[in-house]
């Protein structure tokens, strides 16, 4: 069953540094799917996701501020399921500076040094997050 | 904008990075309100006019992704090459779906395995079946016209429209 807060157990998924995969929307009805490098947890009902550059998916949010972000538990075989609704943008204060300190570490470990930075903390508030365990093969190839 | 489906081929060499290099993606969708979804994906392949994807999704939330499908068409499909972070995007339209036939097993299958030699240096200790866990097997297959083509590999130059190609 979806719930409405970030639940204790999302944290360490949230702060494991994989990637994300972030789904938008634009005013005209098309959809906009990308990787992202960090959901960072903010509060029970809130999280941010970095802006990095002026992409689709920035401008999809400010016309529409509905967004989905999937999250991966790879360990645990399963996924974190969060639907969002953009409030406000941070460029400064503590969940940017702690932003900005992780993206860094991240574009580190993953060779993206120079290209990684950020430019604003984006504040979203939680409107559901759902765990969906991935399903077992078990067809012969499994 | 709408784009005439007729004048849209996938370049060879995305063909090629499709079908032998890339080894995740990602499906977007939205729903009549506006409201985006996502749905992982177990394997793709490219029809045989170059103007289709054929994309295998698990069993998760089918029923909301084909109302959303049957309702708008509208479609995103994000497919990235780990680790060296090689992203495109393809947008376009929902065209038909069908169940499951034994060479989607295949398909997510390769999937899987190639899936697993790229994240194995990452997870070095990790039991096999665990990172093959990440790729479910395939529970329903969906055809999509692809309209759009956009470069998503990190960078500045992410966002790029590659096909068609942006006017100068």
């Amino acid at each position: 069953m979806p719930m409405t807060r970030l639940p204790s157990e999302i944290r360490p998924v949230l702060d494991s540094g994989t990637p994300a995969v972030m789904v938008t929307c634009s005013a005209d009805g098309k959809p906009n799917t990308t990787v992202i490098s960090q959901v960072y947890y903010v509060d029970e009902t809130h999280a941010a996701l970095s802006f990095q550059f002026f992409s689709k998916t920035i401008k999809n949010v400010r016309e529409n501020p509905r967004a989905f972000v999937c999250v991966f538990e790879i360990a645990g075989q399963a996924h974190w399921a969060l639907q969002l609704e953009f409030e406000r943008s941070e460029t400064e204060g503590p969940v940017f500076d702690a932003m900005d300190m992780q993206i860094e570490a991240i574009a580190s470990m993953t060779g993206m040094s120079g290209i990684f930075k950020l430019r604003a903390a984006d504040i979203y508030r939680v409107v559901s997050v759902e765990r969906v365990q991935h399903q077992a093969w078990t067809s012969p190839t499994a | 904008m709408d784009f005439i489906a007729c004048d849209i081929l996938i370049p060879g060499k995305l063909i090629r990075f499709l079908e032998q290099y890339a080894n995740v993606a990602y499906a977007g969708i939205r729903d009549r309100d506006l409201v985006p979804f996502g749905h992982r994906v177990s394997g793709w392949r490219v029809g045989a006019d170059q103007r289709s994807i054929t994309i295998l999704f698990p069993d998760e939330f089918l029923p909301r992704l084909l109302e959303s499908l049957q309702h708008n068409r509208e479609l995103a499909l994000t497919v990235e090459e780990f680790p060296s972070h090689e992203t495109y995007q393809f947008k376009g339209h929902y065209l038909r779906h069908r169940g499951i036939e034994d060479g989607d097993f295949d398909i997510a299958d390769r999937l899987r395995r190639r899936w697993v030699k790229s994240i194995r240096p990452i997870f070095a200790d990790a039991p096999e079946d665990v990172l093959k866990g990440f790729v479910s097997p395939p529970s329903l297959a969906v055809d999509f016209e692809v309209l759009e083509i956009y470069l998503q590999t990190p960078g500045p130059g992410a966002g790029t429209r590659l096909v068609p190609p942006m006017e100068r």
